[in-house]
Parts: C-alpha cells; sequence; structure tokens
C-alpha cells in the first residue's frame, strides 16, 4: 500500500521540545477510508502534540505525517484542504458573530457562495447556535464557543475530521449530540481520528484505538477485540461486614487464583484475576468464606475500555520500575 | 502537484482573503474609528486654535510644518493599535489553532496581515493630510499646495511602513500583544530618539541609520521653522539627506519585513 491508500498516516513520527523533552516518540499508525479511531493516553502522553503535526500547527523533529498521501508540512494547502479540525480549545474571533466566522473559514476552503450561506443555516442547526447566528461571539458561555469550533470542523463536509477533545466543557446534554455527530459521520464514510480522555465515549464510537503513553504507542487494537478480551468477567467487587484490617488484605492476597486486590474503602476491595472463568469465580467465593470473611456483596463485573487502559497504563509504569 | 501559476494566485487569493478578515477586525474593535477620529481631530486643532485665539503662521509652509509636526506621533499610535497584535495576538488567544490548521501557507496569511495593518495606517495618515490640506487652501489658496507637501507625505508613508514593520517583527516574536504594542510604541517614540540623540550630541556621529532619524524629514522638507539649538553644547540639530532618508526608511521596511514573516513561518503552536 502506499501513502495515498491511506487517509491518515504518520511514519516514525518523532517530535522534540529542546533536547531532553521528547513528547512523540517513533509514532507510526495508518488510518483507512472511513475508519473512526481513538487516540487515548494520560495527559502528556504526546496526544495533542501529534494532532498539531498532523495540523501543521507543529513540525516533527523526525518521521513524517501523511493526509490523503499529502505531507503535511510540506504541502499544508493539499493535506489540509478535505480536513476539518479542532485541536484543544482554541480562541474564538469575540468581535464576529457565527455567521462572519464560518463564512470566513468557508472561503479559506474555496467554497462557493451559495454553498456557504446552505452550510451556514445547516451547521448552526446542527450545534444549535441558530437562534444565535448574527449575535456577536465574544457573548458566547464556553459550550456555545466549543459547538461552534465543532461547527466550523465540519463545515465544509471534510472527509477526514481531526478531533482533539470534541467534548471538552460541553454539557452531557452536549457530549451525547456530539457522539451522535460522530456516529452519523460513520455511516458517511468520513474518517475520524479523535482523542479523549472519555473512555466511554471512545468505546461508543470509535472502531479501534491506539493507546499513547509517554510518547510511544503502547498498543493498537479494534475496539471490538477489545471487548471480547474484557467481556469476561476478571473484576469482583466484595464488600465485607467489618472492616478490614491490613491482615485481611494479606489474607486475601494469598488467595491463590486472585492476581490483586486492590482496597476501595474501609471494607470494600476490588479484585482482579487474569482468567474470567465462571468456576474460578465461585471458587474464589468458597475460599474467601472459608478463610472467615463476612461477605456482604460479591459482584462479578465485565471489564470496559477504562479498565484495559487502566491495566496498560500500570503494566507499563510497572516495567518502568 | 498545483501548476506554478495556479498555486501563485491561490497563495495570492488567500493572502488577499486574510487582508479582508483584518480589516474587519479593525474596524470593528473600533480602532479603525479612534484613528480616523484622531487623524481629523488633531490638524483641526492646528486650525480652530489660531481662529479663535491668534493668527494662522505666515507662510503655508509654515502652517503645514507646524502642523504635520504630530503626524509621527499619529504614525506609531496607529501603527501599534493596528500590527501589535497581529502575530502574537493568534498566539496569545489561540485563535491561531483555528486559522494556522487551514488549508493556506502560514506565509501568506502573515503576508495578509502586515498588509491589513499597513492599510489602515496608510489610510490614517492620508486622511490626516487631507484635513491638512483641505486647511491650507482654505486659508492660503490652491497655489500654496507645493511639491513640498507631497514630499512631505511620501516621507510620512515610508516612514509608516518601516514603524509597521518594526512592530510587526516585535509581534512575530512576542508572546503577549499588550507587550509587542508597548514595545513598538515606546521604541518609536522614546528609545531610538533617545539613542539618535546620544549619538548626535554625546558621541557627535550623525545617526543616519538610526530608524527614527529620517522622520524629521516629514516638517523638514518645508525649511520653514528655524532650526534651534540642542544638546549639551547648544548644537544645531542636523537633518538627514532627504534621499538617504528615504533609502534608511525603506531598507528598514523590507528588512523588518521579511524577518517578520520568516519568524513567524518558523514559530508554532506549541
Amino acid at each position: 500500500m502506499t501513502d495515498s491508500d491511506y487517509m491518515i498516516k504518520t511514519q516514525n513520527l518523532v517530535k522534540k521540545f529542546g533536547k531532553n523533552i521528547v513528547a512523540v516518540d517513533d509514532v507510526s499508525f495508518e488510518i483507512g477510508r472511513g475508519e473512526v479511531v481513538g487516540y487515548l493516553g494520560p495527559n502528556g502522553a504526546g496526544k495533542t502534540t501529534t494532532i498539531k503535526i498532523l495540523t501543521n500547527l507543529l513540525k516533527p523533529t523526525s518521521g513524517r505525517a501523511c493526509i490523503n498521501g499529502w505531507d503535511v508540512n510540506n504541502e499544508p494547502k493539499e493535506a489540509l484542504n478535505d480536513v476539518g479540525s479542532l485541536i484543544g480549545v482554541p480562541g474564538v474571533y469575540d468581535y464576529l458573530t457565527p455567521d462572519e466566522f464560518l463564512t470566513y473559514f468557508g472561503k479559506v476552503h474555496k467554497m462557493p457562495k451559495q454553498k456557504i450561506k446552505r452550510r451556514i443555516t445547516e451547521v448552526l442547526d446542527m450545534v444549535k447556535l441558530s437562534k444565535w447566528r448574527h449575535s456577536k461571539i465574544g457573548s458566547f458561555s464556553t459550550g456555545m464557543e466549543r459547538r461552534l469550533a465543532i461547527g466550523k470542523a465540519i463545515f465544509h463536509e471534510p472527509n477526514i475530521l481531526i478531533l482533539d477533545e470534541p467534548v471538552l466543557g460541553l454539557d452531557p446534554e452536549g457530549i451525547k449530540e456530539i457522539r451522535e455527530l460522530i456516529k452519523s459521520f460513520q455511516e458517511k464514510d468520513i474518517t475520524v481520528f479523535l482523542s479523549s480522555h472519555l473512555l466511554d465515549e471512545v468505546s461508543k464510537v470509535c472502531d479501534s484505538v491506539i493507546f499513547l503513553y509517554d510518547g510511544k504507542i503502547i498498543e493498537q487494537s479494534s475496539v471490538e477485540k477489545i471487548d471480547e478480551i474484557m467481556k469476561e468477567y476478571r473484576l469482583i467487587d466484595i464488600e465485607f461486614l467489618n472492616p478490614l484490617p491490613r491482615s485481611g488484605l494479606e489474607k486475601l492476597n494469598g488467595i491463590e487464583m486472585i492476581d490483586k486486590v486492590q482496597k476501595v474503602s474501609e471494607n470494600k476491595v476490588k479484585i482482579i484475576k487474569s482468567d474470567g472463568d465462571p468456576t474460578l469465580t465461585s471458587m474464589i467465593l468458597d475460599e474467601i468464606i472459608d478463610r472467615g470473611f463476612k461477605v456482604v456483596s460479591y459482584s462479578p463485573k465485565r471489564s470496559d475500555l477504562e479498565d484495559f487502559y487502566v491495566s496498560l497504563i500500570e503494566k507499563k509504569e510497572g516495567d518502568a520500575r | 502537484m498545483k501548476p506554478f501559476k495556479e498555486d501563485v494566485l491561490e497563495d495570492l487569493r488567500n493572502t488577499c482573503l486574510t487582508i479582508t478578515f483584518e480589516l474587519k477586525k479593525h474596524f470593528r474593535r473600533k480602532r479603525m474609528i479612534l484613528s480616523f477620529t484622531l487623524a481629523v481631530a488633531l490638524p483641526l486643532i492646528f486650525y480652530i486654535a489660531p481662529r479663535l485665539w491668534g493668527s494662522f503662521p505666515d507662510s503655508a509652509d509654515q502652517f503645514a510644518s507646524i502642523n504635520l509636526s504630530f503626524v509621527e506621533f499619529l504614525i506609531v499610535i496607529s501603527g501599534s493599535l493596528f500590527a501589535g497584535d497581529a502575530i502574537s495576538g493568534e498566539f496569545e488567544e489561540k485563535t491561531g489553532l483555528l486559522l494556522f490548521s487551514t488549508p493556506q501557507r502560514h506565509t501568506t496569511i502573515f503576508v495578509g496581515k502586515y498588509i491589513g495593518a499597513l492599510i489602515p495606517t496608510f489610510a490614517v495618515v492620508s486622511i490626516y493630510y487631507l484635513t491638512t490640506s483641505f486647511e491650507i487652501i482654505g486659508i492660503y489658496g490652491m497655489d500654496a499646495i507645493t511639491i513640498d507637501f507631497f514630499k512631505s507625505y511620501f516621507v510620512a508613508l515610508i516612514y509608516t511602513s518601516s514603524a509597521v514593520s518594526l512592530i510587526f517583527l516585535f509581534s512575530s516574536i512576542l508572546k503577549k500583544k499588550i507587550t509587542t504594542t508597548l514595545l513598538g510604541f515606546f521604541s518609536l517614540i522614546m528609545i531610538f530618539p533617545i539613542i539618535s540623540t546620544v549619538l548626535e550630541f554625546v558621541i557627535e556621529v550623525e545617526p543616519w541609520y538610526i530608524m527614527t532619524y529620517p522622520v524629521g524629514l516629514i516638517t523638514d522638507v518645508f525649511a520653514a521653522v528655524p532650526l534651534f539649538g540642542a544638546g549639551p553644547g547648544g548644537q544645531v540639530m542636523s537633518s538627514p539627506d532627504f534621499y538617504e532618508g528615504i533609502a534608511v526608511m525603506a531598507t528598514y521596511t523590507l528588512v523588518l519585513f521579511f524577518a517578520g514573516v520568516l519568524i513567524s513561518a518558523k514559530r508554532r503552536m506549541e
């Protein structure tokens, strides 16, 4: 496959700030047409830096970032023409109205006048700002500014969307609306690359995820595959009748079938086991009771993307130590 | 790849878009109205005050020379207002996250921003000269507008370009728009003139290479106001040669403009 076979492709991308800070370290990934890919990682992992390189806001120290086969940093006009982006929390031009704001960006994308007019109505409707079409943006709330910035990203009907924390600053209803919007892009075969710290959101809209830690990709997988791994009951929440002393915790840790015990509160723990077999779950309960613990509740549960993410990070931090 | 001609035309189109966008910004932020009002009000003071409480100078050149001595001040104010936040504002307010991720060469945006600051500053200077010219015609008659008046106007425009280039350069380096605006203002009003004076009267060399030195040509071209003693020894202030002054200011304009564009193009939204 060549560069142009992928909508987004990075090749050994490295970004250093100064001599010692490596924000992005040899990151390579490919995203095909119509894929919705989540880009996950803790704060400072290098997500926004990657996205800024992909949108020509930063130049990589080495490596390449291509969109539609065009090198973003060398051919920005061609590479970014079909891209809608929302990066971080941008400022907005407070002296303009949404109508003027979108008109300007429409012109930048060489949209014909008639299309600009039509799209302003459609997009402001979509982001629920129609009522404020001719009001100064300076009087908008943070949520409204955010919605307008999202509107700007989709205004020229791009085939590629690059979104950095798109639901940041939105209320639950706004988050739901953006989720629905992203889902509708999937149906339209639009490629979406989004970073988010809301893992639940990512699992609901993405086809696959890339996990980033300390500037490096530590896992790249489809959400389906992660679901497959996590659907087994590997976690058990237990509530005891009495507060658990340190010796009690040690006793629990001594049970061979258990991988790890995490104290949640005085009388609650979370048990992690590597095998999701239900027989094992039942045997663990027997063993706990045999060891004299008084159990109030015992609830095995499925892990989700968040648990997967936390286990990856913990593993990585463990390796680093 | 696009053919070269098409590529250049597209860049020109993008630059024009930025210019329009910048002009709208200056207009909406009331800077344009403020500067234009000053450009009319300042020369009016020199017309109304003598009419009410005194008399007009004997010659039109003297009137023009006194009246236009304030145009430098207005150029610095307008240049600082229009160019001060051209680049630094995009970084400080993070609007650059929206603008610089669009399919445009960053240099076309910066060139557009520079021209977008230059046009209103030129307009302010032109309004000032237009108002003054009406006053001269009203007081001394049509013949009183001489070639020197146009030479003065030309010097003012060249000085405007160099002042805007300097502030634009500051804007491309500094993070805060207020720092840019103040540094631009004080450099042109205080810092450069002080250096000039020190060189001229303390070290006793002609400071022809200092950007603000030739600005005196705006009024000196009329040679209507007698030179006065100044400096520690009461030396007579020198006036730069007209063509040398124009060359110095034009050089500053070009060098500072290109430096500003190059530095802006290197700058990234970190």
